[in-house]
């Protein structure tokens, strides 16, 4: 049943190249893998992602590996005919030139270069996949056909996971947190994974020199669909964040490998080889199945739903350093011998370059595996990577010190020097580089401290593809020391134009990071890939065109992403004279002035609550349920009754049915009944009845407009309070959020008829409404005409005192942009302001 | 402006052109044909003694010279120890200083390796050396600039 290894090169050399093909294909890995040592080097000097070490390594060095050894297995285990040289060099050509670009296109943040290399591999893999399965009809020997469906299932994992780290790089369509884990396992256990294991068959008798066990080609098959299934249900899993259906195709995956993978762990123990090869390959798929069992205990243990996107950072250094480096070494450690030297003597002598101390980088290399994927203190996981640098790098010197020979002059150098010139090269060139960046480093920094320059410090949180807030405004000059923290489930970092930047902060991590003195607008950013484009970005502006709180509050902001203007037309009231509503208190993150969301306590999950509108004497019946963290009431100024039972605070999960008859007209305010109110109502918890007085006529449009004081900052704490009771708020707003009619002006029409009801919710503070351009020819307030129609005068303004309310109305005189404010100018600049948009 | 200081600065600066320039020539020049034109033992009698004129040359006239218009250069340009910390050109000057030590060590290194017959490790010192000259250079080009 078993065969011996047939590893000759396929196909003649072609013309042009001196060496065998896949000596050159060879060249182009090891080329990768030391560009992803040096990246990973300097990457943090240079303040590169380590997104790009990463994918020079996983996307460059391994891809081309996977192409060219499984092209190589396939042709010579099935005996199916090599395809021209000429071909391989074009699909080799076109894959390195793809990697190239994603890596430029994100290392330059231009998203359409990156998307097109992640397009053009998709291509490739789909092109491989689909050649790999024409092959198989010519495959004449059936023992290794398993083969050829292992490589094209990989290749297919590839297709999906290079389009879904295309979409990625351009902010992952509003779904960055599922598509990057389905991302990752896709890549590392379909494409990676898949081509690993389907290898190991064949390569582990090979390292072990013995032969074939007869049933292992029936073990690799009956494998495969189970692997395949666990890689689904990941995948399915991530896409639809499900922690379960992630864990049951863990589970299903890790008992696969674990499964192809003892016989030959066990074999490995029992013959203790003297030789690098099986040593490397067998730490290797040790780490591998480690690494999804630790993914699937991670996942148990976490539980959440977010749980999978925090996982991929934990696990990727596992899976780099542990299994990709090392299966790496290990399988080229083996093959590479045969490849390069011609004849038993030549194949020895690359053998002895290649295993030049090689225990001790086995050594190495599985220390550094272990310091990078615990979770250890400060030094000792970058101690890990340069320890992984060294030992992988090493053995790419040694790999390149027998290829490049071979390549550029078709043989190996006559003398034993192999490797000398190479690795003297390469030491004069690392202490070079090391002595540059010393020499080079802190030259042009954060800008001097100057100890005139006041210092202010703000809080920056990072959240799920947010910063926030999304604007920081200090005086020009200001020392800004931002005070960055993590409030995410994935990691994060925020970079600022200006070179400052934290370190990557890992869930509930923060930094203290000085953005120096501002003199002008400094955009930040974080500078995980993707995550830019999904929208973390932020600016920092000099104070003065325009106000700001110190929060960074700025009603001139555009809105974030998803935004929707709370509708300000009033429609009429029901029918019926008996209004039953269910109020609902709800934490609820809202958008409380443009681009600044933030969490805010609210009836019915918006501020200003749902609106209720009457006429006198009807009934209202309103349950309040509390689904709240905190205890809450309501108080409807609109009924009388004794406060003591129906405006009680009832605690979260209670709830509590609140009645009274209107038999009063009016702009009414119903608030929280909680102490201290002025928090409860700061944070969101007002709405509006209305009462129309009796024949009120009708008009073309009605308008509520609630106009509040606007408090950033987290509800109820120490900082907010302290705006509260000092009566200095962030800004001001209509219905709850700060300029939100300034993008979404209300509509009229000239000539026609408006009538804006306006109440003021405070908690403090008075309200002068007023519309630029029109007169109010009536006005109603706190139950009473103050004009009407036919009198001789007008009115400027409705000025109304924390909880009055009532309407005034006007007619636009012709078409245009009018706006409306509340008089008071710091308000209007604060955010109390809006449009009307008159067409004709 | 030429003065003085132009000359010590060309004493500096020839002085290390041709240190690394005499690095080079051996090994591109005279090495390769002698390996390729002489039998064994001619080829190492050879190497030895070519590496050990250079080494003599090396003690004996560039290593003086450059070390003495380096002090002087440092000393015109007011660097003090404590400026060789500061972010600039006291940073990048300890940075040339700290790999041509390096340098020279790694010329030790292959001058002791080339001594007890150990090819491989004088051969690899060797382009070390070579490398990290070129390095040097380059950091001496940035401090010239700023
Ligand atoms: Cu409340």
């Amino acid at each position: 049943m078993s065969e011996p290894l047939d590893l000759r090169p396929p196909g003649r050399p072609p013309r042009g190249f001196k060496g065998p093909f896949i000596a050159w294909g060879n060249l182009l890995v090891l080329a990768w893998l030391a560009v992803a040592v040096l990246l990973f080097a300097v990457h943090r000097e240079l303040g590169l992602p380590v997104w790009l070490p990463l994918h020079a390594f996983l996307l460059g060095s391994l891809t081309n590996a996977i192409v060219v050894w499984s092209m190589h297995f396939v042709v010579a285990l099935c005996r199916v005919p090599s395809p021209s040289p000429r071909r391989m060099g074009f699909g080799l050509g076109a894959l390195n030139v793809s990697v190239l670009l994603v890596l430029l296109g994100v290392g330059t943040g231009v998203h359409w270069v990156a998307g097109t290399g992640a397009a053009g591999i998709t291509v490739l893999a789909t092109v491989h996949a689909i050649h790999l399965l024409r092959l198989r009809r010519h495959a004449l020997t059936g023992g290794y056909g398993y083969l050829v469906g292992y490589y094209a299932a990989a290749a297919v994992a590839l297709a999906i996971g290079g389009t879904l780290g295309g979409a990625l790089t351009a902010g992952g369509m509003g779904l960055y947190a599922r598509l990057l884990p389905a991302h990752a396992h896709l890549n590392l256990f379909g494409w990676l994974g898949l081509s690993v294991l389907g290898t190991l068959f064949t390569l582990w008798p090979t390292a072990l020199r013995t032969r074939m066990p007869a049933d292992s080609m029936r073990l690799a098959r009956r494998v495969l669909p189970l692997l395949l299934a666990g890689l689904a249900a990941m995948t399915a899993g991530f896409v639809l964040a499900s922690a379960w259906t992630v864990l049951a195709g863990l589970v299903a995956y890790a008992i696969a490998a674990g499964v192809s993978l003892a016989p030959f762990e066990l074999a490995m123990l029992r013959q203790r080889p003297r030789r690098p090869a099986p040593w490397m390959l067998a730490a290797a798929s040790f780490w591998f199945v480690a690494a999804v069992l630790i993914e699937a205990g991670l996942l148990l243990g976490a539980g959440k739903p977010d749980a999978p996107a925090m996982v991929v950072g934990d696990l990727l250094p596992v899976l780099v350093v542990g299994f990709g480096a090392q299966i790496l070494t290990g399988a080229l450690t083996q093959l590479l011998p045969v490849v390069l030297g011609r004849g038993p003597a030549e194949h020895k002598r690359v053998a002895a370059v290649l295993g030049r101390a090689w225990q001790v980088r086995v050594i190495g290399g599985n220390v550094a595996a272990v310091l990078v994927a615990v979770d250890l203190p400060t030094p000792l996981p970058s101690l890990g990577w340069v320890l992984a640098a060294i030992c992988f790098g090493a053995f790419v010197l040694l790999a390149m010190s027998v290829t490049v020979p071979v390549v550029v002059r078709g043989a190996l150098p006559a003398s034993n020097h192999g490797g000398a010139t190479t690795i003297g090269i390469a030491v004069g060139l690392a202490a070079t580089v090391g002595a540059v960046l010393l020499g080079a480093g802190g030259a042009p920094g954060s800008p001097e401290p100057s100890s005139a320059a006041p210092v202010r410090t703000v809080q920056v949180e990072l959240a799920e593809m947010r910063i926030d807030p999304p604007v920081v405004r200090v005086p020009p000059g200001t020392r800004l020391m931002l005070r960055v923290v993590n409030n995410g489930a994935a990691p994060h970092d925020l970079r600022l134009a200006n070179g400052a930047r934290t370190d990557r902060l890992g869930s509930g991590d923060s930094e203290l990071l000085d953005a120096g003195v501002i003199d002008g607008t400094v955009d930040g950013w974080c500078t995980i890939t993707g995550h830019r484009a999904a929208g973390m970005t932020m600016t920092i502006r000099p104070a003065g065109d325009g106000r700001a709180g110190p929060e960074g509050i700025d009603p001139a902001a555009r809105p974030g992403p998803g935004w929707r203007p709370r509708d300000a037309a009033l429609p009429p009231a029901d029918a019926g004279t008996l209004h039953r509503v269910e109020l609902r208190v709800s934490e609820t993150e809202l958008e409380l002035a443009p681009g600044h969301r933030q969490r805010r306590w609210t009836f019915g999950g918006t501020t200003p609550g749902p609106t209720l509108r009457g006429e006198v004497g009807d009934r209202f019946e309103i349950t309040l349920v509390n689904d709240g963290s905190l205890g809450h009431g309501v108080d409807f100024h609109a009924g009388a009754l004794a406060p003591e039972e129906p405006m009680r605070t009832i605690a979260p999960g209670e709830r509590l049915v609140y009645r009274f008859t209107a038999r009063r007209a009016g702009a009414w305010l119903y608030h929280c009944s909680a102490t201290p109110m002025s928090q409860h109502i700061a944070n969101g918890m007002y709405g509006a009845v209305i009462i129309d007085p009796p024949r009120l006529p009708p008009v073309d449009r009605e308008y509520l407009l609630v106009g509040a004081q606007l408090y950033a900052g987290e509800p109820g704490s120490d900082p907010q309070v302290a705006k509260i009771d000092a009566g200095a708020p962030d800004g001001w707003q209509f219905n709850g959020t700060a300029g939100q009619y300034v993008h979404a002006p209300l509509a009229a029409r000239a000539g026609e008829r408006v009538r804006f009801w306006v109440v003021n919710a405070g908690p403090g503070g008075t309200l002068s409404f007023h519309v630029v351009g029109g007169q109010f020819d009536t006005v109603y307030r706190e139950g009473a005409w103050a004009l009407r129609p036919g009198a001789d005068g007008g009115a400027q303004t409705l000025g109304l005192a924390p909880a009055q309310g009532g309407f005034a109305e006007l007619t636009f005189p012709e078409p245009g942009r009018y706006p409306f404010v509340d008089h008071d100018m710091r308000h209007a600049e604060g955010g109390a302001r809006g449009f009307v948009d008159v067409v004709p | 402006m030429i003065d003085v200081w132009t000359l010590v600065r060309f004493v500096h600066i020839v002085g290390a052109a041709l240190w690394v320039g005499g690095q080079l020539t051996i090994s591109l020049a005279v090495l390769p044909p002698v390996r390729t034109l002489l039998g064994p033992d001619r080829r190492v009698s050879v190497l030895r003694s070519v590496g050990r004129r250079f080494a003599v040359i090396t003690m004996a006239v560039f290593l003086p010279s450059q070390l003495a218009t380096g002090l002087l250069l440092a000393w015109h340009n007011g660097v003090t120890w404590q400026s060789l910390t500061e972010a600039g050109y006291g940073r990048l000057l300890l940075a040339k200083l700290a790999l041509f030590a390096l340098v020279m060590v790694a010329a030790s290194v292959h001058g002791i390796a080339q001594g007890r017959g150990r090819a491989w490790l004088a051969r690899a010192a060797a382009t070390a050396a070579l490398t990290g000259s070129l390095g040097v250079l380059l950091l001496a080009t940035g401090l010239t600039a700023g």
